[in-house]
């Protein structure tokens, strides 16, 4: 007899949640493991453009509505839940740039 | 809800109620973070509260994710498995032997890949039939005489094949074969209906002429098509009228052999995967028209797919003698 995995959405329904789509790796500093690590800070300008610090970069990226919408799937032994629906991305695909602080010639 | 079926060997799928999903891996070179609750831009403006730091965790990251693809339901498993042990009648020897593979309603949920309404939807179209909970599907030599029983009884009393009334049939049949398998015969030939209060089967005419060229085609490996055209018509019951077009997915016949003949070709033999099936197609066959191939391609199409856009696919057209014919776009041995 197959084990049946089904998927069902809890009791309140599933929540939102936002992805965050990342060119390239994300690295811990040395030494450190990555749970438990800051990634960053992301604001919003104005515009409404999503910005991240990460370390010493910034990204620049945008909010994309996904075509077909995520669902987070949470295993609980030969089950599936629907822990969450994921239907926007933060997108950050420019280069990062280096952010240089301007060290004053003289105090 | 949503069920995942396949067996080890098989490529996963997602059924719905009704709808079968293949899953693939979509891999990213990018990387996906899921953060909880984190809020967009609109979202924070429509926020009444000030805008002090949220502290949010990333839940996890990952670089692939499941993309569902709707595909056909995986159906054929389903028939090989009732193939397995045809009921061939109560007075069968074999079904008395407990150790027969049947299958219950469940266990064909558990190892068929797809889902339950389309499972439902091909027993009825296999018919199929539950006996003592298990489905089953009828040995052929069984099916043609319960047929028989019903299209001699139909001519001794004179009957019009659209009125055959359910009552005197299981009255006259029932000394002979189990009422439920009369009744179930009735229901695979036959639309049920009432008038006055009784219960009639108005006979499905092509269907019974099919059955009938069936039982000719099985017992040799290819036919003189003017001889089984003859013999065929003598075989079915009077007053039906047998048309070659009644054959589509059960027979294929060869215009360019002298003389021309027929054999037995059942589209439910033949590969379920689009390649294999017109690999198969082709090595039965070099070069097919359009109007040959269809009845053993159509099943493929996709929602919304044509017979002609798998054509495109999978075969290369040229012309032949002023006609339009198909072959393979590789070669087969």
């Amino acid at each position: 007899r197959l084990p049946q995995l089904c998927a069902r959405s809890g009791p309140a329904g599933a929540e939102d949640w936002l992805l965050l789509e990342l060119q390239g790796e994300v690295e811990p500093r040395q030494g450190r493991a990555l749970p438990g690590s800051l990634l960053g800070d992301l604001h919003y300008t104005r515009q409404g453009v999503p910005v991240l610090v990460v370390g010493h970069h910034v990204l620049y990226g945008r909010l994309v509505p996904l075509e077909k919408p995520l669902a987070v799937l949470e295993k609980r032994g030969a089950r599936y839940a629907v822990t969450a629906l994921v239907r926007t991305k933060l997108l950050f695909k420019t280069r990062p740039k280096p952010i240089v602080t301007h060290v004053p010639r003289k105090v | 809800s949503l069920v995942i079926r396949g067996e080890k060997d098989e490529q996963a799928v997602l059924c719905s109620k009704d709808k079968t999903y293949e899953m693939k891996i979509a891999d990213t070179s990018n990387m996906l973070l899921c953060v909880p609750g984190c809020k967009t831009p609109e979202q924070l403006m429509a926020d009444e509260e000030s805008c002090d730091i949220i502290h949010a965790q990333i839940a996890g990251f990952s670089n692939n994710y499941w993309e569902l693809r709707r595909c056909r339901p995986k159906l054929k498993k389903l028939r090989k498995l009732l193939m397995e042990d045809p009921y061939e009648g109560p007075d069968s020897a074999k079904d008395q032997a407990s150790a027969t593979s049947k299958y219950t309603t469940e266990d064909l949920l558990n190892v068929v890949q797809a889902s339950e309404e389309e499972i439902m939807h091909q027993l009825q179209v296999l018919d199929a039939c539950q006996i003592e909970g298990y489905w089953r599907i009828l040995n052929f030599d069984y099916e043609v005489k319960l047929l028989n029983h019903v299209t001699q009884l139909i001519d001794s009393e004179s009957w019009s094949f659209s009125k055959v009334p359910l009552n005197i049939c299981l009255q006259e049949l029932g000394p002979l074969e189990p009422t439920e398998m009369i009744e179930h015969i009735l229901l695979s030939y036959g639309k049920k209906y009432t008038d006055g209060g009784e219960v009639y089967f108005e006979m499905n005419e092509d269907k019974i002429c099919r059955t009938t060229a069936q039982m000719l085609l099985q017992n040799a490996v290819k036919f003189n098509l003017a001889d089984f055209q003859e013999v065929w018509q003598q075989s079915v019951p009077e007053g039906l009228t047998t048309r070659l077009d009644q054959l589509k997915g059960l027979a294929l016949v060869d215009r360019n052999s002298r003389p021309e003949t027929i054999s037995l070709l059942k589209v439910e033999d033949l590969p379920e995967d689009n390649q294999e099936r017109f690999n198969s197609l082709f090595s039965i066959r070099e070069k097919w028209t359009e109007e040959d191939i269809t009845p053993y391609i159509q099943d493929l199409c996709a929602e919304k797919q044509t017979v002609g856009a798998l054509l495109t696919k999978y075969a290369r057209s040229s012309m032949l003698n002023g006609v339009k014919v198909y072959n393979s776009r590789r070669l087969i041995s």
